[in-house]
């Protein structure tokens, strides 16, 4: 027989056993971070260091429109529909550009938010899976854009390439990562947002109006990537048909890469975004610079990938994806 | 002395970092009913679910009849003379009735790879006769029934074969009077049999009728074995809690009259279905029960108060005269809910007990810049943690990892800290061991006495009699009786209006 002390002592132990294996899996993206980057750096004799600036080049625009995936993902949805918000988003920044700039920043916002009400609108209202909607949506909306862009890409204003330098495109980055982490970490509506990824009915007997708060993130995310199209056609003048294309996939990737549980909730850690959106970036570029065949590339992602989600899968929680 | 059926010899089993049970060895003898009691987590589950084949033992030996026997499954244990009815429900959807009795044992009626169904369906048609069960059909899908028939199915799955242990895992709280009756005889069927049961109930009375001999554990620790003859409830929470248990247990009062002032109008309240055309009045200071059978629509007036009912027709008025239609009317009002369903509907069970206490609080947390400060959320939540004397290393530790009784604490320490007048408390010690019951009712008189109002809806009719002013019954879901506090008052009144 073991007397009660020896037990609780043992519990004692086991807890801060499990708080260490917590801290090194929530390490692991950054400790990923820079090994893939030290690693692509010896065997590219330093030459990702010197093309620093291409790649974070290509960091922008799906680092902005992950934050808004990332509000989705926390509150335990999915969304598939993201490249098709920047397509059609593009689309309406190209064509605003003409008139006047800042119209074409908010036009291209409004386009993303109208999405987003949409997407919402059928998740929250007529009760669909997200998944399953968002997923209809990105079809939906990749016709539009074939559509108008398939003859010939459409093309913006001159005047956007007066915006194509670093500060405008950082600027806005940081902004959005900025002012997303404050609203995620010290507001009501994070912590909401987190609870319903947690335990939706709970979270609705506290009194929160989950089906509000859930709307609301469809449209966020949505104006947040109709935000990131201005960063895109700033960046590349037009937007074609396939502009957007596999966006949704790369976010995805990168939230996984990032650490981020697939069915959100309470581990969720804003981290997440930056450091696997860094981690996508690096890896893909790394890998084109190897000389890498496409083919070869989609395999070697496609193992890292599982990889991520096999260590950091929630397998508790995972039947829970709304 | 007679045979023993079962020896239990160093069985220790661990949930990641909980130790469940530690080398807990105790033998079980043959034709008899041995109870298993203890408080929450002791690990009285988690050593029949060992034996049944639904966890697997770290170490340790279970010796039936002088065999060592090892299930894998709950078909194994069926195999080995083992059968369970577990405490939530058993039986599976989308299957008929009999389908679910015989699951895991469809071979006898298969010939050649084909399921002769009929003759699944006759057999246990004949078996549900014996049973006298013949209102359930056997050829019927088992989501046509309802809990208690559902478990009157689980009964003919569990016995029909005639086990040599019969595990059965608080069962009887599912029950109304009618299945519990029928479980007893059931139960000492089994003991005339020459077989064995092992009877797991936090009802004590009931522990002591009905048993022969009763093994107490306690924080995964076997503690003692004793004759029921030789012991009575306050010998067994003496053993169970470690120490004694003082006799004051629901408040003391008699006397004292209720104010007149109304906090809460309830006016011909109907939900489709569940309940129809209930009225009352909540009272100032004033502790309202709500009994019934469970099916008699109790609990759904209780999310009814809260604006927590779909469908809901006629009003809730508070006092000011707001209507109180959503639950952020309901909690801006000053309504506090805790559901019978705490893992589900109360507790957000992969977040933080801080989260989970500040949650309706966050209004009046955030500063003027509506933002919120993580120190003074965490002060919060540890000051009402505190208050409820809640079992945890630190307020930032899951609640998944907490104990039934520490959840519950939570659940009111999150509802103290929001201050509500109003708490409509629904099953608050379901599931709970007699220290932590104790505590609540403690803290619900204090509520009383500081003119908080209080709807206590419970199927434990001992503490609607120890606690409330005034107790309203409820049957097929209309009010069917209301009685007044009163010394002199016993169960046998209340059932008379349930049933």
């Amino acid at each position: 027989m073991v007397s009660q002390a020896t037990v609780k002592a043992e519990k004692y132990n086991g807890l801060k056993k499990q708080d260490t294996i917590n801290m090194i899996r929530s390490a692991l993206p950054i400790i990923g971070l820079v090994a893939v980057f030290i690693i692509f750096n010896i065997l590219t004799k330093g030459n990702m260091w010197t093309s620093r600036k291409l790649i974070l080049n290509q960091v922008y625009v799906v680092l902005i429109s992950t934050v808004g995936v990332f509000f989705i993902m926390t509150m335990g949805g999915l969304d598939f529909s993201q490249g098709s918000i920047l397509g059609i988003a593009s689309i309406v920044v190209c064509k605003l550009s003409g008139v006047n700039m800042f119209l074409a920043v908010v036009g291209g916002v409004l386009a993303g938010a109208a999405i987003g009400a949409f997407n919402g609108f059928f998740y929250v209202n007529r009760k669909i899976k997200s998944f399953i909607v968002t997923i209809c949506t990105m079809f939906l909306f990749r016709g539009f854009i074939k559509y108008m862009a398939s003859n010939s890409p459409v093309a913006a204003s001159m005047k956007v390439y007066d915006y194509d330098t670093t500060p405008v495109k950082l600027g806005i980055t940081v902004a959005v990562i900025g002012i997303s982490f404050v609203v995620f970490r010290f507001t009501k509506f994070g912590i909401n947002l987190k609870a319903i990824g947690a335990g939706e009915k709970a979270t609705k007997f506290a009194g929160v109006k989950t089906d509000k708060v859930k709307f609301l993130i469809y449209v966020l995310a949505g104006a947040i990537t109709g935000l990131a199209a201005f960063v895109n056609i700033v960046k590349n003048g037009s937007a074609t048909a396939n502009a957007g294309n596999q966006l949704e996939t790369q976010i995805l990737i990168a939230l996984v890469l990032g650490g981020m549980p697939i069915s959100g909730g309470a581990k969720v850690r804003f981290e997440n975004i930056i450091v696997g959106s860094l981690l996508y970036i690096v890896l893909n570029n790394g890998l084109i610079m190897m000389g890498l065949t496409t083919q070869a590339m989609q395999l070697i992602q496609g193992i890292i990938f599982l990889i991520f989600v096999a260590v950091f899968a929630d397998r508790e929680s995972l039947s829970v994806i709304k | 002395m007679s045979e023993i059926r079962l020896e239990v010899k160093d069985i220790s089993k661990h949930f990641g970092i909980t130790k469940a049970l530690v080398d807990v060895s105790f033998n079980i003898l043959k034709g008899e009913i041995h109870a298993l009691i203890g408080e929450n987590g002791s690990g009285k589950s988690t050593l029949t679910n060992s034996l049944a084949g639904i966890y697997q033992k770290d170490s340790g030996t279970f010796i039936l009849d002088g065999k060592e026997v090892n299930p894998q499954n709950q078909v194994d244990a069926n195999n080995e003379g083992i059968s369970i009815i577990v405490q939530e429900l058993g039986t599976l959807d989308g299957l008929t009735v009999a389908e679910n009795i015989f699951l895991g044992h469809e071979d006898a009626f298969v010939k050649f790879g084909i399921k002769n169904t009929n003759a699944m369906n006759r057999k246990a048609t004949e078996l549900l006769k014996q049973y006298g069960f013949e209102r359930i059909k056997a050829a019927d899908m088992i989501e046509n029934y309802n809990f208690e028939d559902r478990k009157l199915v689980e009964i003919v799955k569990a016995t029909y074969f005639k086990p040599k242990i019969l595990v059965i895992d608080e069962t009887t709280t599912a029950l109304s009077g009618e299945g519990r009756e029928e479980l007893y005889k059931q139960m000492k069927r089994i003991k005339e049999e020459g077989n064995t049961v092992i009877f797991i109930s936090h009802d004590l009375p009931e522990v002591l009728r009905m048993s022969d001999s009763i093994t107490v554990l306690r924080d995964g620790i076997y503690i003692d074995t004793v004759k029921s003859s030789e012991i009575d409830e306050d010998g067994l929470k003496k053993l169970m809690v470690g120490r004694e248990v003082s006799g004051k247990y629901y408040r003391a009062d008699y006397d004292e009259e209720v104010s007149d002032e109304v906090v809460m109008k309830v006016e011909n309240v109907s939900v489709p279905g569940i309940i129809s055309d209930i009225s009352f009045e909540l009272h100032k200071g004033e502790i309202l029960g709500f009994g019934g059978l469970s099916e008699s629509g109790m609990h759904e007036v209780g999310k009814a108060c809260f604006g927590a009912s779909f469908d809901r027709e006629g009003s809730v008025t508070f006092s000011d005269g707001t209507k109180i239609n959503d639950i952020p009317t309901a909690i801006a009002h000053s309504i506090a809910y805790t559901s019978k369903d705490r893992d589900n509907e109360s507790l957000v069970m992969n977040q933080s007990i801080r989260d989970n206490i500040c949650l309706p609080s966050l209004n009046e947390l955030s500063n003027k810049l509506r933002l919120l400060n993580d120190k003074k959320l965490k002060n919060f939540a540890d000051k009402f943690a505190k208050t409820m004397s809640t079992k945890m290393q630190s307020v930032d530790q899951f609640v998944s990892n907490l104990s039934g009784g520490n959840k519950q604490k939570v659940v009111l320490a999150r509802w103290i800290g929001k201050d509500s007048d109003i708490l409509v408390l629904d099953s608050p010690t379901r599931g709970i061991d007699v220290k932590v019951k104790q505590d609540i009712y403690q803290l619900m008189d204090n509520m009383r006495k500081e003119g908080k109002s209080i709807i206590m809806i419970s199927e434990e009719l001992m503490e609607l009699i120890g606690m409330c002013d005034r107790i309203i019954i409820l049957k097929d879901g209309r009010i069917n009786g209301e009685l007044k506090r009163d010394r002199n008052m016993d169960e046998n009144v209340l059932i008379a209006k349930m049933v």
